[in-house]
């Protein structure tokens, strides 16, 4: 739990940011595999990594966050249009991803996620 | 002698007065408010004499940062002991074979324009050595933070 202490301003950042993110750790590496909402959330966050270990010699985080939502211009990402019966949820079991991901990738149209409508076009931050 | 009474007194004086404010149950129900206000899920407080006690498992730390920084924010709480524990996250998806990370990051870094790194690797983990133009430094390490490799041993030098 050591890392997570370790990199705890870049955590809080990433959500500070709106970045989706999850944790795994193993062979004392911690991993955050995640999905920021611009380049620049994201840069952002590759600012606080090279803050705590400045040119990342650490060898303790593998920092993997990709861009979501419109910004990420075919980073493999796709189109959903949204079905009666459909929750976000259902629909990121679809594609793999969460729905905390979908959500953060469609904020500009969705204000709950909760409350999706037939016809709506969200986009689907890779997997 | 005189100064220790007088430090009992005041001290004593303080605690009855405290004592006037809010009763623990109240305080319990303010830090419950608060916590839900902040979107903290998963951590229970109790007060017992002005003091909050956080139990639960919460996601990761972030979230433990955030629901003892709450509770403290409740008016009349005197501090906070965080018993919360942090939810055990799983370990990391493998790494591609070898010989297929090893070409994925050597075509990664040179579309990347990271002329000059050499990549070798051994059980996922990437170790990076020779020089690379200092411009380019960090994406060159962000390649491989994104190439699902378990690890990096970055041992690049900045050129010029």
């Amino acid at each position: 739990m050591a890392l997570q202490e370790k990199y705890q301003t870049l955590l809080e950042l990433a959500n500070q940011n709106g970045t989706s993110y999850e944790l795994s750790e193993g062979d004392g590496v911690l991993h955050i595999n995640g999905t920021a909402p611009s380049e620049e959330a994201k840069q952002q966050l590759w600012d606080e990594y090279n803050r705590i270990d400045p040119d990342y010699r650490g060898g303790d985080l593998m920092l993997n966050v990709s861009v979501g939502g419109a910004a990420a211009g075919g980073g493999g990402g796709h189109t959903y249009t949204v079905e009666s019966g459909d929750n976000l949820s259902k629909i990121g079991e679809k594609y793999g991803v969460t729905w905390q991901q979908i959500y953060q990738a469609n904020q500009d149209i969705l204000k709950d996620p909760d409350k999706i409508f037939p016809g709506q076009e969200l986009k689907i931050p890779g997997a | 002698m005189k100064v220790k009474f007088l430090i009992v007194l005041s001290l004593a004086v303080v605690a009855l007065m405290s004592a006037c404010g809010k009763s623990d149950a109240d305080l319990q129900k303010a830090v419950a408010t608060k916590l839900a206000a902040d979107n903290v899920t998963g951590v229970t407080a109790t007060v017992k004499d002005g003091v909050a006690t956080l139990t639960g498992e919460v996601a990761d730390i972030t979230v433990k940062n955030k629901a003892a920084a709450s509770a403290r924010t409740v008016e009349g709480i005197k501090s906070v002991t965080d018993n919360t524990t942090m939810r055990p996250v799983p370990t990391p998806v493998p790494a591609p074979a070898d010989p297929m990370l090893q070409g994925k990051v050597e075509e990664d870094l040179k579309k990347a324009g990271c002329t000059g790194a050499i990549v070798t690797i051994a059980s996922g983990t990437v170790t990076l050595t020779g020089t690379v133009p200092d411009a380019k430094y960090a994406e060159c390490v962000k390649v491989v933070n994104e190439s699902g490799a378990g690890k990096l041993d970055n041992k690049l030098v900045r050129g010029k």
